[in-house]
């Protein structure tokens, strides 16, 4: 039963198993491993406080939550005056729904082309994505979470979180398409 | 039936529809009829390959390690031991922005706070109407009941797949209430598990919205009215819970002895 286990037994089940995946993303979003910490830890803290408001469900997807919330506000504290999104948002979306150039394009790279990409390579075209682009894409890719729990947890349509993890995904092939 | 019947021709469509089935989003008939126009459209079966390729590529980068010293960190978050967690790493920004940050939250919480604590009575009171609407509706309606089932471990799932969330099922057959089975309310924009019971003729429901952080702790059952039915709350674990019914108002407060002396035993 939920409600006979402590706060920190609870923790120890909810949190700790998704560590890694809650560094993962943090590193995605913040650029770099030491910042991911900073944000983990500050997001656990503020998971193990609402620890009572987990009411079952997906837990990994309830942390990944919080850890783009404490983001977000890191972000805001950390470069104040950083643009991170430039342009409006209904613009980029406008975008990516736009029928683009290199729809099923034969002249497209080759999969071997992108399978071969090295590290370096892709972990630079992903961190040269637009935020909002990114941030769909290390939710499906790197996190694994579904398109319905990705469009939950950002507030999303489905169709935008479709759209933008397309584009994204245009993005970077293109990219790794030219690296040659 | 021509393959791809039932796809969308515009290529924008097209493409997010390869990239769901590479993220095994699509249904089998959907899937099937994919892979049938793949199978004749080499350009679309290239877009599909990449959009593999890529996946595995990404899948393969390295992850960040969660080191021992690390986990230990966190760990101790949750433990007695907060003196480990003191020496607390800050690499944001500049003090001033940091002093900024915080006077403007403490002013942001303070003036919600008041805010909040000015307008939840009647915040409350709306909570308690909505119960009381839905009840009666659930009344009228051809049945009381989302998901019928008398057993526990059948609505609890249904609710946890529904809604994402489930409040304990309790057995309370023996003492005369039968469980009926489960729906979905929706309770000021938002869903909520709610389990149904039945005692004689009368349907008493029970509410569970999760706690959040505008919950007041209400561990003694508290008597409460609307729309001329008896409810009972209380809160207990992760939810909040609302007992409502036509029935007298001490045999409401009777099932929900029970209730939570089950949960609690569960």
């Amino acid at each position: 039963m939920l409600g006979s286990k402590s706060p920190s037994e609870r923790f120890g089940e909810v949190v700790l198993p998704h560590l890694a995946d809650a560094l993962a993303l943090a590193r995605w979003l913040t650029g770099n491993v030491d910042d991911a910490e900073d944000v983990v830890q500050e997001a656990c803290l503020k998971a193990f406080a609402g620890i009572e408001t987990y009411a079952g469900g997906n837990a990994r997807a309830w942390l990944l939550t919080i850890v783009r919330n404490v983001f977000y506000t890191w972000l805001a504290r950390n470069r104040p005056r950083g643009l991170v999104i430039t342009g409006d948002l209904a613009d980029l979306d406008e975008l990516s729904a736009a029928p683009e150039a290199g729809v099923a394009d034969p002249d497209g790279p080759e999969a071997e082309l992108i399978a071969k990409a090295d590290t370096a390579a892709l972990e630079a075209a992903i961190s040269r994505l637009p935020p909002p682009f990114r941030e769909v894409l290390v939710l499906r890719d790197v996190n694994g979470l579904s398109y319905r729990e990705i469009a939950a947890m950002l507030g999303l349509p489905l169709g935008t979180v479709m759209s933008r993890l397309s584009r994204a995904r245009g993005l970077l092939m293109s990219e790794l398409g030219s690296e040659r | 039936m021509s393959a791809g019947e039932a796809l969308p021709t515009n290529p924008t469509d097209l493409r997010l529809l390869v990239q769901a089935l590479a993220d095994g989003e699509l249904d089998a008939a959907t899937s099937l009829a994919l892979e049938r126009r793949m199978a004749e459209e080499p350009a679309l079966a290239a877009e599909y390959a990449r959009v593999v390729a890529l996946q595995a590529a990404i899948g393969s980068l390295p992850r960040p390690q969660v080191s021992g010293e690390f986990r230990a960190r966190i760990a101790s978050l949750a433990g007695e031991d907060k003196a480990a967690v003191a020496p607390m790493k800050y690499r944001f920004g500049s003090y001033d922005w940091r002093a900024l940050a915080a006077s403007i939250l403490v002013t942001a919480v303070v003036a919600s706070g008041t805010t909040y604590w000015a307008t939840r009575r009647s915040g409350q009171d709306e909570f308690v109407a909505d119960i009381a609407s839905s009840y009666q509706r659930s009344l009228i309606a051809a049945s009381p009941v989302d998901v019928a089932s008398s057993d526990s471990h059948t609505v609890k799932p249904w609710l946890d797949a529904k809604v994402g969330m489930s409040p304990p099922t309790v057995d309370l057959s023996k003492d005369g209430y039968v469980l009926l089975g489960g729906r979905v309310e929706v309770i000021g924009n938002k869903p909520m598990p709610a389990l149904v019971y039945r005692l004689r003729k009368h349907l008493i429901t029970v509410v569970a919205a999760p706690q959040g952080p505008g919950t007041v702790a209400t561990p003694v059952a508290k008597d409460v009215s609307a729309g001329g039915f008896s409810i009972v709350h209380w809160t207990d674990g992760a939810f909040s819970y609302w007992a409502i019914s036509d029935i007298a108002r001490s045999e409401l407060q009777d099932f929900v002895t029970r209730f939570r002396a089950a949960v609690a035993a569960g």
